[in-house]
């Protein structure tokens, strides 16, 4: 026993000094939030200055509507300042251009062009040239009968940008459908009321008769466990893979195994780098807390109250329970491959089908939650490598009875058993062999070794 | 010979990898406070046999005795290993590295430093104690490995290979206290393949090749049975007395004298007689015993 804490020991203090392990902690929350906020930011960010885009409205009312839906604005300014008359004085005298004011939709600059007798052939040579010329990044036609059946048109330099396009869409439609209304004598106020769509509160039916509200924030939880879980396991799966193959490196498991017992060691390395998992936890979720309890306090003293999720206590319990079940069998499997191979490269190949089973367990959280108490979702959250997820799954939305969770932690815990017995048979023999990978028949020979 | 209890023994002792056997029916002793050399070329099966001591695997049959007890994990905290595949951690601190291993063998605290800044200071490394291992060279590494060996003072310390790669100063050092750790009562195993250190150090020699034990016994009493009987000579004259056939079977010729060799009744002494009544001029006259590394040679050949 004093060996194995002298194993435990070094394995801990070694990496927790290491200085990829700081960085990683101090980087890791930054990087997460980075990973989730980039993508949001990077739509938002629209290189090049605001859309201009030119409106040809042939049937005359409609100009308004648009503008009003592609700016969100209450209307064009009946006079707006004439950049580009002044610019090209004479050229486009019934060109109007209204800069807006950035708004939330501050991208779009919308500007009207009358037709004023001319054909439209040539007034749209003449916008093709301004687009061409980057005067313009598109225009729109509107028919004159687009309030019949009419199709408008967009005629643009990138016509790839799906945004763009979804927008100016649906900008038209409700310009359309306004207009629609409006020659109906419908107040668009009365439709807008009946049209209200209503919210859906979900209560979950509890034994003690009270619908317990539930806003997702239990399935969110487990969402967000889940992708810990699968962090965790990737992140510390591939650590441990190393650290066992380590010694063999090394060469350093013979002067070890004149020592301790090759099942000490690898016990020693497994739990070392699992504390130190759960040590980079702990300072994660640390920081997480701290940050909330500081946010919801300042929130709260500025006069903003924020609802605290409603998660029943015990799905802490099963949730820690559940997130360790899914650590060691995933961490014990990296153990066995581990001394199955001889090198990092070779441990890397033969792990990379273990990478997909928490991911395909990631996956079946929808169908899992959407029927938790099918036979599909009793099977998947008995299955040891699935199980730490949809059973999580199930217990939010709609908790199993307790025999089939006690059942589920029972088949995982010993499955870890199970392969941390495996992996210490083969590590056994595997740790001196050097030079080659053991093929599966060797290492069914070397289970079978007194 | 000295009466010594054994410190290990072997029993008819097997191992075999797969279908290849690696030790077949080996039976030794190696006798306490002695220096034991196992011998043999590369792939004998000294190592097997080494790995099976310090109980990394147990034999297939036959019976390993340590210190008069069965192979236990307490009989290997008596022992102390220097691999020939040596390892370290490269990235761990010299310091820590030793204070690990001296944990391995349940040395613990002040005691362990204590032991450490000696042994450091023994092998002129103790400016190294605060670095990472990696920036050490390969023999100050070695060196540190050898004290992994010895620092919680095994009664019984094995040495495969100790002096590979190191300078001729430091081969003298490690001499020196493998010497006096012998003096202090410790039992050693001295695994090589270099016969002319083996020849220096060791008290009793075990041979094996292929396997097979061909040979074993103390230093004196295999060189004396391999005796082959020969004679170095430098000297002028007395060519006649050589060439009787009588008395000499073959004269191997030297850049510095010859070695002639006797035939089987011959006795050294008269062969001098002659020599000398004969009217030669003798500057040398040396009883040649064969180096260990001549029966070494011969019989392993012998064996192929």
């Amino acid at each position: 026993m004093r060996k194995f804490f002298a194993i435990l020991k070094r394995e801990y203090i070694q990496r927790l000094r290491s200085r990829m392990f700081i960085l990683i902690t101090v980087l890791g929350p930054v990087m997460i939030s980075l990973f989730g906020i980039a993508p949001a930011l990077a739509l938002r960010i629209k290189a090049g200055g605001p859309l201009k885009i030119a409106v040809v409205d042939q049937t005359g009312k409609l100009y308004q509507g648009v503008y009003r839906s592609l700016t969100d604005n209450a209307g064009p300014p009946e006079s707006g300042q004439d950049e580009l008359n002044a610019a090209a004085p004479g050229k486009n005298p019934s060109e109007r251009f209204q800069q807006l004011n950035d708004k939330q939709e501050g991208r779009y600059e919308i500007q009207e062009v009358r037709l004023e007798g001319r054909p439209l052939n040539v007034v749209e040579k003449e916008l093709d040239r301004r687009v061409l010329a980057k005067e313009l990044d598109g225009y729109l036609i509107l028919p004159a009968d687009l309030l019949q059946e009419g199709k408008p048109q967009y005629f643009g330099r990138n016509t790839g940008d799906v945004f763009t396009r979804k927008f100016l869409q649906e900008a038209l439609s409700k310009a359309v459908r306004q207009q629609r209304l409006a020659e109906a004598n419908i107040d668009p106020r009365i439709v807008q009321e009946l049209s209200e769509p209503v919210k859906l509160e979900a209560l979950k039916v509890s034994a003690t008769g009270d619908g317990v509200r539930d806003s997702g924030e239990g399935f969110a939880l487990v969402f967000g466990a889940g992708f810990i879980m699968y962090l965790t396991i990737l992140m510390y799966g591939q650590m441990i893979l190393g650290a066992v193959i380590e010694e063999k490196e090394t060469r350093i498991g013979e002067i070890l195994f004149s020592s301790v017992k090759p099942f000490t060691l690898m016990m020693g390395k497994l739990v070392g780098v699992s504390l130190l998992a759960l040590t980079q936890l702990a300072i994660w979720g640390l920081a997480f807390v701290a940050l909330v309890v500081y946010g919801v306090g300042m929130l709260a003293a500025n006069g903003m109250t924020l609802n605290v999720p409603h998660v029943p206590l015990i799905h802490f319990v099963y949730f820690g329970l559940f997130f360790l079940m899914g650590y060691f069998i995933y961490s014990t499997i990296y153990a066995l491959i581990g001394s199955m191979v001889t090198t990092a490269q070779e441990g890397g190949q033969l792990s990379m089908p273990v990478v997909l089973f928490p991911l395909i367990g990631f996956y079946l959280f929808l169908p899992v939650s959407r029927s938790p108490d099918s036979s599909f979702a009793f099977w998947a959250s008995m299955f040891p490598f699935f199980s730490p997820m949809t059973m999580l799954v199930r217990i939010v939305t709609q908790t199993p009875p307790w025999w089939q969770i006690a059942l589920s932690l029972l088949l995982g815990f010993s499955t870890v058993a199970l392969v941390t017995w495996l992996a210490g048979r083969v590590y056994r023999v595997g740790m001196l062999m050097a030079g080659k990978k053991a093929s599966i028949p060797e290492v069914v020979r070397w289970l079978r070794q007194p | 010979m000295s009466l010594s209890p054994a410190t290990v023994v072997l029993r008819n002792v097997t191992k075999r990898f797969g279908d290849f056997t690696a030790v077949n029916d080996l039976s030794l002793e190696v006798r306490a406070g002695r220096i034991f050399g196992l011998l043999g070329p590369n792939g004998a099966g000294k190592t097997t046999t080494i790995r099976m001591i310090v109980n990394i695997f147990g034999p297939d049959s036959g019976e390993v005795r340590l210190f008069g007890k069965a192979i236990s994990p307490a009989t290997q905290d008596r022992i102390g290993y220097l691999p020939e595949e040596r390892g370290l951690y490269k990235k761990m601190k010299v310091g820590d590295q030793l204070r690990f291993f001296a944990e391995l063998k349940s040395v613990n605290g002040t005691e362990a430093d204590l032991r450490i800044d000696h042994w450091l200071k023994r092998l002129k490394l103790s400016q190294w104690k605060d670095r990472r291992t990696r920036e050490l060279s390969k023999g100050m590494q070695q060196k540190v490995q050898f004290i992994t060996s010895v620092l919680h003072k095994p009664d019984l310390l094995i040495l495969d290979e100790p002096f590979s790669g190191l300078d001729p100063v430091n081969v003298e050092l490690l001499k020196e206290i493998v010497l006096e750790l012998k003096a202090s009562g410790k039992t050693i195993i001295f695994s090589t393949h270099q016969m002319e250190l083996a020849e220096k150090i060791c008290d009793d020699i075990c041979l094996i090749n292929r396997s097979q034990k061909i040979l074993e016994g103390s230093i004196r009493d295999v060189k004396r049975a391999s005796s082959r009987n020969a004679v170095g000579l430098r000297l002028e004259g007395g060519t006649e007395v050589l060439a009787d056939q009588s008395l000499v079977t073959s004269i191997e010729r030297h850049s510095d004298g010859i070695e002639v060799l006797l035939a089987e009744k011959t006795n050294p002494q008269d062969l001098l007689k002659k020599l000398i009544d004969g009217g030669a001029m003798i500057e040398r006259f040396e009883m040649i015993e064969p180096s260990l590394n001549n029966i070494f040679i011969e019989k392993v050949s012998e064996a192929e």
